[in-house]
C-alpha cells in the first residue's frame, strides 16, 4: 500500500469508528482501557486520551466489578462471546438519554456484547466491549407490559365493588378445585347473598341498591384473610374461596360477615337502610367432579339459609 | 496382511466421513457397525482388530461398549471418535484401555500420526477418496444435520462443562422436519413441565439463518445458580435471568462456533431475547411462532451429571438454509 493509500485508510476506519453509533471499547485482562470510541467519549465526557491505560473501575465507579469481571471471564477463558441485555442490568455506563427532552427514559439503556479479541500469538489479551442504545426498545416494552398489567387488572375487576368479577373468579375457584384436588388439602367455599334486596331498591331506588352492593364489598374485603378470594358472582351474590381453610374456620369467617352487615346499616341521603345477608358455607370434597359442583354444594346451604328464616349462614357437610 | 477394522458409530453420515479419513494406501477390510452391540458381535468374529468407536449411540453407547470389550478381554484396539471432547470423557476411555482419542469432525493428519504412533499405518498419507455424494433421502439428510448436531453439541457441552466445573451428559440429538407451527411436538424434553422460561438467539450468514432457542425447566434455576456459584439463598427474578444469560451464552456461543467451523462460515449473531418467563411450553410457542414455515428442528437435551439440571437447545433453521448447508457440509468434508 502507497502511504497515501495508507494514510487514506486509516482516515475512512478512524471516521467510521468515530461516527456509528454504538460504543466500542476495548479492554485487557487488568481491565485496562486501550480503545474508545467517538460514541462512548461524547457520552461519557472522557477524552480517549484521559482513558487510555486506565483500569475501567477506577474510571466509573458505578460499574459492579465483580459482576462484570464474571461475565467477562467467559470470553478470556473459554472464548465465547457474551451477552448481556437491558433486563439483566438496564446500563453498563451510566448514560444520559439521547434526547433530553423527549425521551421517555432519564438514562440510556443498553445492550452489551464482550467478544474476545485474539493476538498474532493466538491468545486472548483483549476483549471488546460493545455498547447498544436500546432505549427506545427498552421504553416502549416496558410501556407495554405496565399497559397489559393495568389491562389484565381492569378485565378481572368488578367495576362497582372491586371485587374480581365472575368470569375471573370462576377462574381462580377451578385452579383451587384442583389444587385441592391433587394435594388433598382443607378448602372452603362461602356463596353470600343480600335478603330481600328488590325490596332495597324499591324502597330508596337503585343508588342506594349499589350503594348497600358496594358496603357488602367493603365489609367482606375487611372480613377475610388476605389468601381469601372474593368475587361479585352476580347481581347481590357474592362468593369466596377460602383456601387451607376447614368448614368450622369458614363459618367463623362467615358469620364475621354476617355480624358486621347486620351491625352496620347503610346512610343514604339521610336515611338508615339496615340489610341482613344470608350465607352457604361447603367444605372441598373429593367426590366434587369438578368445581362447579362444589359451588351448587354451597348454594344448597344458601337455600337452607333462606328456608330458616335468612340473616343465617348453613354449613353443608 | 490386511486388517480388519471396524467403524462403529449411529450416523451413517459420520461412519462415511470416518470411513473417508482412513489413509487410501492402508490395506484394511472395512466393516461397520451402528451401535456397540454390532460391534462387538463383529469383533467376536475377527472383524474389527482396529476399532473406531464413537460414545453417544442408541442401544450400547462407546463406555459400555468398551467396558465389555474391557472386561471380555476382546481382541480390538480401540480409538475413540468423538464429537464429546470434555476432558473427563477422554480419562473415562482412557482409563479403560483405549488406545487414543480423536475429536470429530477427524481430522485426518491427527488420524495418520496416531496411526503411525501405535505402528499400524506408516505409509502414503494420501487418500484422495471418492467425492461425497450429497444426500437425497429425507432420512440420509437428517443423518448427515444430526451427525453435525453431535459435533456442536459436543464442543458446547465441553465448554459449559468447564465453565461449571462438572461432567455433562451428552444425549443423542433429534433432528426434525416439520411445520414450525409443530414446533412444541419437536420438543420432547420439556413438553411436561409446569413453568419454563426460554432464551431466543438470532443467526446469520450469508445463505443461512437460524435461531437457537434455549428452553430452561424453572424447576431447576436454583440448582444452576448453585453450580454458577450465585449464592442460591438471594435468587430472584432478576439474579435467575443472570443464570440463564451466563448458560445461554455459553451455549449458543459454543454450538454456533462449533457449527461455523464445520460448514466453514462465519455466522454473526444477534442479541438474545427473552421470549417468555414463567410460562408452559404450549403459550410460549404460540405466542411466539407466528409464521408457517417448514423447518428442520435440532433438539439436543443437556445434563448435568450429578444434579437435576438440563436444559433444552433447539437449533431452528428454514428450509432454505438447509439446503445451502447441506451442500457446505458435503462439500467441506474431503
Amino acid at each position: 500500500m502507497s502511504k497515501q493509500a495508507e494514510l487514506e485508510d486509516i482516515h475512512l476506519k478512524h471516521d467510521l469508528l468515530g461516527s456509528i453509533e454504538v460504543g466500542i471499547l476495548i479492554l485487557d485482562r487488568e481491565f485496562n482501557v486501550h480503545l474508545w470510541n467517538q460514541f462512548m467519549e461524547n457520552h461519557s465526557g472522557l477524552t480517549p486520551k484521559m482513558v487510555k491505560e486506565k483500569c475501567l473501575f477506577d474510571l466509573f465507579e458505578e460499574i459492579d466489578k465483580d459482576w462484570f469481571k464474571k461475565k467477562c471471564n467467559p470470553v478470556f477463558e473459554l472464548r465465547s462471546p457474551a451477552f448481556i441485555i437491558w433486563e439483566q442490568r438496564p446500563h453498563l455506563f451510566k448514560f444520559n438519554a439521547y434526547r433530553p427532552i423527549t425521551s421517555q427514559s432519564q438514562d440510556m439503556f443498553q445492550n452489551v456484547t464482550i467478544f474476545p479479541l485474539t493476538s498474532l500469538s493466538g491468545e486472548v489479551e483483549q476483549i471488546c466491549v460493545v455498547i447498544y442504545d436500546v432505549t427506545l426498545e427498552a421504553v416502549s416494552k416496558q410501556r407495554f407490559k405496565a399497559a397489559n398489567a393495568q389491562l389484565k387488572k381492569i378485565s378481572r375487576t368488578d367495576g362497582l365493588t372491586g371485587l374480581f368479577n365472575r368470569r375471573y373468579w370462576e377462574e381462580m375457584c377451578e385452579l383451587e378445585f384442583k389444587r385441592a384436588k391433587r394435594t388433598e388439602q382443607f378448602s372452603s367455599l362461602i356463596i353470600l347473598d343480600i335478603d330481600h334486596f328488590k325490596k332495597v331498591n324499591d324502597t330508596y331506588g337503585h343508588p342506594a341498591g349499589d350503594l348497600v352492593i358496594k358496603t357488602l364489598a367493603k365489609i367482606i374485603r375487611t372480613a377475610i384473610r388476605e389468601t381469601d378470594i372474593a368475587g361479585r358472582y352476580g347481581g347481590e351474590e357474592y362468593t369466596i374461596i377460602l383456601p387451607d381453610t376447614d368448614v368450622k374456620n369458614a363459618r367463623m369467617v362467615a358469620e364475621r360477615i354476617r355480624r358486621l352487615a347486620e351491625a352496620f346499616p347503610v346512610e343514604y341521603e339521610g336515611q338508615e337502610i339496615n340489610f341482613t345477608i344470608s350465607l352457604g358455607i361447603a367444605m372441598f370434597d373429593m367426590s366434587f367432579e369438578n368445581y362447579t359442583a362444589w359451588i351448587d354444594r354451597a348454594d344448597k346451604g344458601l337455600y337452607e339459609a333462606k328456608e330458616g328464616g335468612r340473616n343465617q349462614s348453613v354449613m353443608m357437610t | 496382511m490386511t486388517i480388519s477394522v471396524l467403524i462403529c458409530d449411529d450416523s451413517g453420515f459420520a461412519r462415511k466421513q470416518m470411513a473417508r479419513s482412513i489413509p487410501k494406501g492402508w490395506d484394511v477390510d472395512i466393516s461397520y457397525a451402528e451401535n456397540g452391540q454390532e460391534a462387538l458381535d463383529l469383533i467376536k468374529q475377527g472383524k474389527g482388530e482396529v476399532l473406531f468407536l464413537d460414545l453417544n449411540m442408541p442401544v450400547l453407547d462407546g463406555y459400555e461398549t468398551m467396558q465389555c470389550i474391557q472386561q471380555q478381554e476382546l481382541p480390538s484396539m480401540v480409538i475413540v471418535v468423538s464429537g464429546d471432547v470434555q476432558p473427563e470423557a477422554r480419562a473415562r476411555m482412557m482409563k479403560m484401555g483405549a488406545l487414543d482419542f480423536i475429536q470429530k469432525p477427524i481430522d485426518k493428519d491427527k488420524l495418520f500420526d496416531i496411526l503411525k504412533q501405535y505402528g499400524l499405518y506408516s505409509g502414503d498419507k494420501g487418500n484422495d477418496s471418492p467425492a461425497f455424494e450429497k444426500p437425497t433421502e429425507a432420512t440420509e439428510r437428517l443423518d448427515a444435520y444430526k451427525e453435525m448436531a453431535n459435533v456442536a453439541m459436543g464442543r458446547a457441552g465441553e465448554k459449559l462443562a468447564k465453565l461449571l466445573g462438572v461432567f455433562v451428559n451428552l444425549p443423542i440429538p433429534n433432528v426434525n422436519e416439520i411445520a414450525s407451527t409443530e414446533l412444541h411436538m419437536a420438543i420432547a424434553e420439556v413438553h411436561e413441565k409446569e413453568s419454563i422460561s426460554a432464551i431466543s438467539q438470532g443467526f446469520v450468514s450469508p445463505g443461512i439463518n437460524g435461531e437457537a432457542l434455549l428452553i430452561f425447566d424453572d424447576a431447576n434455576v436454583k440448582s444452576m445458580a448453585k453450580l454458577l456459584k450465585y449464592g442460591e439463598e438471594n435468587l430472584n427474578t432478576q439474579l435467575e435471568l443472570e443464570v440463564l444469560m451466563d448458560i445461554s451464552n455459553i451455549l449458543v456461543g459454543a454450538c454456533l462456533t462449533a457449527l461455523s467451523e464445520q460448514i466453514h462460515v462465519k455466522l454473526n449473531i444477534n442479541h438474545p431475547i427473552v421470549l417468555g418467563r414463567h410460562t408452559d411450553l404450549k403459550q410460549l410457542l404460540s405466542t411466539n411462532v407466528n409464521r408457517w414455515n417448514k423447518i428442520t428442528a435440532i433438539e439436543i437435551a443437556y445434563a448435568i451429571e450429578g444434579s437435576d439440571v438440563h436444559f433444552d437447545l433447539m437449533l431452528l433453521f428454514p428450509d432454505s438454509s438447509m439446503e445451502n448447508i447441506l451442500d457446505k457440509l458435503v462439500n467441506v468434508v474431503e
